[in-house]
């Protein structure tokens, strides 16, 4: 059979056609521009008088979308023109700086082509819907990790700490959040905590049916009562589905951290890292999140999507709990008052080894001894004991560069007693950047467990999980492969 | 002064109480462990001063890293060598004593860290500093043992100044060394010596 002739058989749909306009610039009447729409871009290329090689076309990738809209100019001013205002965040060079971060482009067009207002009208919500269509189509290809998109346009629940990141939270969401999530199409009902639990308790009562997803701006703890929260309600298995989203406000974001570092773009912090959490909220691809439920010997149940730390990390991490409205950069001088006086932190440690095919875990309690299947570590003597299932322990802390959100795995790192300080310090320098593991560095033990047991031998210490104080005491830990959802764009 | 009895009297022990942080108690420990790192011939005789190496003995002190530079700020030797009479030995104790206020303690912590005297935490302070903690003291004057590489230090002060130097002049000053040591509550328990 002819090979060229079988051509035609597969010819798949050609996809939307392209749109063609001209247009002028609403900052200057006298500026018009060709704007194409294909499936994957918007170009816009002035036409002005002077030779063509001078102006360069702008290709926005409608991947940096977020939203688009049209509008009618004054009803007053009888101007017939109406309106269209497209809202892209490109990775674009820092200024001043090395790297790239997200920033805001806006491409405002008026249209006055026709004589009739309202077919002015149309035309421009023609334009502003193809382009709302074709960036939500663009933004769904991913590599297969994404469960589903948010509707669009979608409905929030944010929560916000006022006083999280040296009580910034509420200047950064007008600054920064406010305007992004406007431009998105998001409609927003917005909270603001007043105390300790409030979120948790909100979310425990609430009609979830009024809300696409949950998003919290604050540090980690405000996401991990909502967590709780929801897996307190009666229809807990529904209600751990809604789709969490995070928005770093400065004090204590690893999650918001490492979902950046999933996306694949290079580090930056601050409101550069609140942009890009931002944008991933409105590309609104959500996936699977691994929970782990934590068992402590007097209490309920705990469920944990961040980390578990014992030890050493624990100590440095909970001083700065204290400190937490003062801001995230706490680790390295804590870190080192804590090395004048390192310690030793007694206890037995056991696990159960990740392997071939996830099954339903069946774990003794937790006044059982554990099965033949776990392995129990010989030494009983440790500086810290971390276990990990995002990437990022704090902002500037690659804790688990391996980690995924739904890999069904906790990463589990100790470090046994004897280590030299230099050597510790290290490790702390190397987990900037993710390379600890590489660092040959004897002491540092990684394992990749489903579940994990630890009963504390030292009279004192602290347990965080993550980051908030437990009870100092033997625990059991087991993950729930995939039993949230969080927006990871 | 001008004790030569061996014991307190009661008239200074209680002039000590007014002026230290210390009670009673501690302050009669204190002289009793003072006057055993005494010579024969100035037992008693409390203004004098007991040499450096002699309160390095005290094994509260035989392991700690800064003991130096701690003997050398509360000494008020003219000679600069870290020399100690019973009452800056008092002074010493009353700073790192359970009761002392969080400043009294960052105060003398700052002095301590500040090996060049100039009155602010430089880059070279702070490298001896990491030194300090990180390289075990037989190997200190290896010159080759180095704790940490250049790289790694530089990252490590970077990250102090990033955390504490808030007018950004590369140095950390009394307040702002205050400002960041009284956000890490452990630093309390750390700046600890209890006889």
């Amino acid at each position: 059979m002819d090979q060229r002739r079988a051509e035609p058989e597969l010819i798949t749909d050609p996809g939307p056609v392209t749109l063609y306009g001209e247009f002028t610039l609403i900052s200057n009447r006298k500026v018009r521009c060709a704007v194409k729409l294909t499936e994957r871009d918007l170009v816009v290329q002035r036409l002005t008088s002077a030779p063509v090689g001078r102006s360069k076309a702008v290709v926005l990738s409608l991947k940096d979308c977020v939203g688009c809209r049209a509008y009618r100019g004054d009803d007053n001013k009888a101007d017939r023109a109406s309106y269209f205002a497209a809202y892209f965040y490109p990775l674009k060079r820092r200024w001043m700086y090395s790297g790239v971060s997200r920033q805001r482009v806006e491409q405002c067009f008026r249209l006055s082509a026709l004589q009739d207002p309202r077919a002015n009208l149309e035309e421009a919500e023609k334009w502003a819907r193809a382009v709302r269509e074709r960036s939500a189509q663009q933004q769904a290809l991913r590599d297969g990790v994404s469960l589903h998109s948010l509707p669009r346009p979608c409905r929030m629940l944010l929560l916000v700490n006022p006083q999280s990141g040296k009580g910034q939270a509420l200047t950064l969401f007008k600054n920064h959040i406010q305007r992004l999530l406007s431009e998105a199409g998001v409609s927003l009902t917005l909270i603001t905590t007043e105390r300790q639990d409030h979120a948790r308790e909100h979310v425990k009562e609430a009609d979830l049916s009024q809300w696409d997803a949950i998003v919290i701006m604050s540090g980690d703890g405000l996401l991990y009562e909502v967590v709780n929260g929801l897996l307190e309600r009666s229809d807990c298995e529904e209600a751990i589905q809604t789709p969490l989203g995070i928005l770093p406000s400065g004090s204590g974001n690893a999650l918001a951290a490492s979902v950046h570092y999933y996306s694949g773009a290079p580090p930056v912090t601050n409101e550069e890292l609140l942009l890009s959490c931002g944008f991933l909220l409105c590309q609104g691809q959500v996936s699977r999140m691994d929970l782990v439920s934590v068992h402590l010997s007097s209490g309920p149940r705990l469920f944990s999507f961040l980390s578990l730390a014992w030890g050493f990390v624990a100590d440095v991490d909970v001083e700065s709990e204290k400190y937490r409205h003062l801001g995230a950069a706490r680790f390295t001088v804590g870190t080192l008052v804590r090395l004048a006086s390192l310690r030793v932190y007694k206890g037995r440690l056991a696990y159960l080894p990740a392997s071939g095919e996830p099954s339903d875990l069946q774990l003794p309690p937790l006044d059982q001894p554990v099965s033949g299947d776990w392995v129990v570590v010989p030494e009983e003597d440790f500086v810290l004991v971390l276990a990990m299932y995002q990437s990022h322990l704090a902002e500037d802390l690659l804790a688990a560069p391996g980690a995924r959100p739904d890999d069904g795995v906790i990463h589990l790192f100790y470090v046994k007693a004897g280590i030299s300080r230099a050597a510790l310090l290290r490790l702390f320098l190397a987990m900037e950047k993710g390379t600890h593991l590489d660092t040959n560095c004897q002491h540092l033990v990684h394992a990749k467990v489903r579940a994990l047991r630890l009963e504390p031998r030292s009279p004192e210490g602290i347990i965080t999980v993550d980051g908030e104080v437990v009870e100092h005491g033997p625990l059991q830990a087991e993950v729930q492969r995939g039993r949230a959802r969080i927006i990871s764009g | 002064m001008g004790t030569t009895s061996s014991q307190l009297n009661k008239n200074d022990l209680s002039e000590y109480q007014e002026l230290t942080f210390l009670t009673k108690q501690e302050i009669l420990l204190a002289h009793k462990r003072f006057t055993e790192l005494q010579s024969k011939e100035q037992k008693g005789v409390l203004h004098l001063r007991v040499p450096m190496e002699k309160i390095h003995s005290l094994p509260e002190l035989k392991s700690n890293p800064f003991r130096k530079r701690i003997c050398q700020v509360f000494s008020t030797s003219e000679d600069k060598d870290g020399s100690l009479t019973f009452e800056d030995f008092l002074d010493l104790l009353s700073a790192f004593s359970d009761s002392a206020t969080i400043e009294i303690k960052s105060h003398y912590a700052f002095r301590i860290f500040d090996f060049d005297d100039d009155g602010t935490l430089g880059y070279g302070d702070l490298e001896k500093l990491v030194n300090c903690l990180t390289i075990p003291e037989d190997k200190q004057k290896d010159t080759e043992e180095t704790g940490l590489t250049r790289e790694e230090m530089k990252q490590l002060i970077t990250n102090i100044l990033d955390e504490s130097d808030i007018d950004k002049d590369g140095t950390v000053n009394l307040s702002e060394f205050q400002h960041v040591i009284s956000r890490s509550p452990d630093f309390v328990s750390s700046f600890k010596i209890v006889l």
